[in-house]
């Protein structure tokens, strides 16, 4: 059994790799813009040097953001539509392995698109830190992708596929700016500051900046709290979701 | 007869009710089809066909009533093992190729069939490497069906295998199932198509607004169905009439009288000989209800003593 499980899940992870290689519309995208963006805010803007090391922490969370949103938010909900889940559900397939697979799938997307940030920053940007402090900063940030998968997935159960697609792009384009992926929240008017409190984005955000060891204070143990709640109440509400799309 | 592998019925359900808001999908449904041979379920959209499959599967759970599974609660692990399916709407993921989507569902069962062998039973070598998005119509539902069987299932649901098939896709299909059927498998379709039921299943049931309205032997179905009813205004009587060439029954309605007729050319050819004024011709086929209620009519008459 355990074998037939193992089995299943290197056949679906090939695939959901597979599928996402395919997809240009996925890749392009999720693989170009943040490492665009960082070297435009990082490199090409006018000053911008002394900030590329803070912008690093915030990049990689944008960076890994992208393939945890797109690929299980539009992937989940486009596949339940088209009524694959539902043949899934009809045969032996057990449901972990369809998520564990596209979470490989993704987590190998998000260290791809984190490393051409990561290039780029050290060799473009000229960012210097120790070697702990790199590799530090890449397990968090690839650990950031989880409550991005979590939220995906609620949105996935939750939205028709065209749906899907708008809200995804919505909740993404919320993530960023107002969580200060791009633009520091500081530069923002008070009402839109607090604002990024609510964000997941913005505290996985504080914590990249302190592992990252940026320039001014971070309140880390707050936001770590915040963000392990936060990851406990998008799980509850995937699972809600997941359990409501069944039962109708 | 009982499951050779699993020792038990194929489908056991009991008061099975679905409803969906106010619509009542299945209404009592109680039913008992054993393992081996080919069954059809025949109706009219809305009749309660998918629903009923989408029960055992487990897709959907029931408003009352339990439908067993090989013995087990429909959606359990175990039954779901033995169990293939291809449902009515279900698109299978675009990117990937009819051959990795057959190896990603052969992964999934404890003992599946060998990828050569699922695509030599269906006749798609030649479009085995294609995605499956650039794939026609047809060829989807063949790779669909192939996804179905790869498990070596015990027990497969096929809801509509045929729509959309070309007549070649059709004859394939046809005989994949019948080949299955030789090795005990039991198979459940549904299908609009009554020649589809003739030529594939060993039993039909009719269903109609989710009721069960006729279940027998294909063999006894094929002599009630079929033939032609012929409407029409005319001074013969009904003795007379009844002894024309191929008329089954005769039946009067206001000024018209409904002549069903196994064959509606030699009856009418008959008819015209005696009546040359008969007037306000007009010959359908008995729709497959109509035909269905009388057999049901017709086997309770012969079962009440």
């Amino acid at each position: 059994m355990s074998y037939s499980i193992w089995n299943a899940f290197q056949k679906e992870a090939g695939a959901e790799l597979l599928k996402l290689l395919r997809a240009p519309e996925f890749f392009i995208p999720t693989l170009v813009m943040p490492s665009g963006f960082y070297a435009l805010f990082a490199i090409a803007l006018p000053g911008s040097h002394q900030n590329a090391e803070y912008m690093l922490a915030t990049f990689g969370v944008f960076a890994v953001m992208g393939p945890s949103l797109f690929g299980f938010g539009v992937g989940v909900a486009n596949e339940r539509a088209r009524g694959w889940l539902d043949l899934k559900r009809a045969s032996p397939a057990p449901g972990i392995v369809y998520i564990a697979s596209k979470l490989t799938a993704t987590l190998l997307f998000a260290s791809v698109s984190l490393g051409l940030v990561y290039v780029i920053a050290g060799f473009g940007a000229g960012v210097v830190m120790e070697r702990e402090v790199w590799v530090s900063l890449f397990g968090v940030q690839l650990l950031a992708s989880l409550p991005f998968v979590l939220l995906g997935l609620t949105l996935g159960f939750s939205f028709e596929s065209n749906a899907a697609v708008a809200v995804t792009n919505l909740v993404f384009m919320v993530m960023s700016a107002l969580g200060g992926l791009w633009i520091p929240v500081v530069i923002f008017p008070p009402a839109l500051q607090s604002i990024a409190q609510f964000l997941p984005s913005y505290h996985l955000a504080e914590i990249a900046l302190f592992v990252g060891q940026a320039p001014g204070t971070h309140h880390v143990m707050q936001s770590l709290v915040v963000v392990l709640a936060m990851t406990g109440g998008l799980a509850a509400l995937a699972l809600f979701s997941w359990a409501r799309q069944r039962s109708s | 007869m009982l499951d050779e592998k699993t020792n038990q019925p194929a489908i056991i359900a009991t008061d099975l009710v679905k409803t969906f808001g106010r619509t009542r999908a299945l209404d009592g449904v109680d039913l008992e089809i054993s393992a081996g041979g080919i069954t059809a379920l025949l109706g009219s959209n809305g009749a309660g066909k998918t629903t009923l499959i989408n029960c055992a599967l487990g897709l959907t759970a029931q408003s009352k009533g339990d439908i067993r599974v090989l013995g087990q609660k429909s959606g359990h692990a175990l039954a779901r093992q033995s169990t293939g399916a291809m449902l009515q709407n279900s698109d299978l993921p675009d990117l990937l190729t009819a051959r990795e989507n057959i190896e990603l569902m052969a992964s999934y069962y404890p003992d599946p069939r060998a990828l050569d062998e699922v695509l030599g039973l269906c006749e798609m070598r030649e479009f085995c490497d294609v995605q499956y998005k650039k794939l026609s119509g047809g060829q989807k539902r063949r790779v669909q069906f192939a996804l179905a069987i790869v498990g070596r299932p015990r027990l497969i649901f096929l809801d509509e295998p045929t729509t959309g098939l070309d007549s070649d896709a059709r004859r394939i299909l046809w005989k994949t199932v019948r080949t299955l059927a030789e090795q005990n498998v039991t198979i459940i379709l549904t299908t609009h198509y009554l020649e589809e039921a003739d030529a594939l299943a060993d039993r039909i049931i009719v269903m109609n607004e989710g009721r069960i309205i006729a279940d027998a032997p294909t063999t006894e179905i094929r002599d009630t169905v079929g033939g032609a009813l012929i409407r029409c205004v005319t001074r013969i009587n009904a003795r007379q009439l009844a002894t024309l060439s191929a008329v089954r029954s005769v039946n009067f309605a206001g000024r018209f009288v409904e002549i069903l007729s196994a064959d509606a050319v030699a009856s009418l050819r008959a008819l015209l000989e005696i009546d040359p004024e008969l007037s306000d011709l007009t010959i359908e086929r008995p729709s497959l209800e109509e035909a269905f209620l009388g057999l049901t009519n017709r086997t309770n008459g012969k079962t009440d003593p």
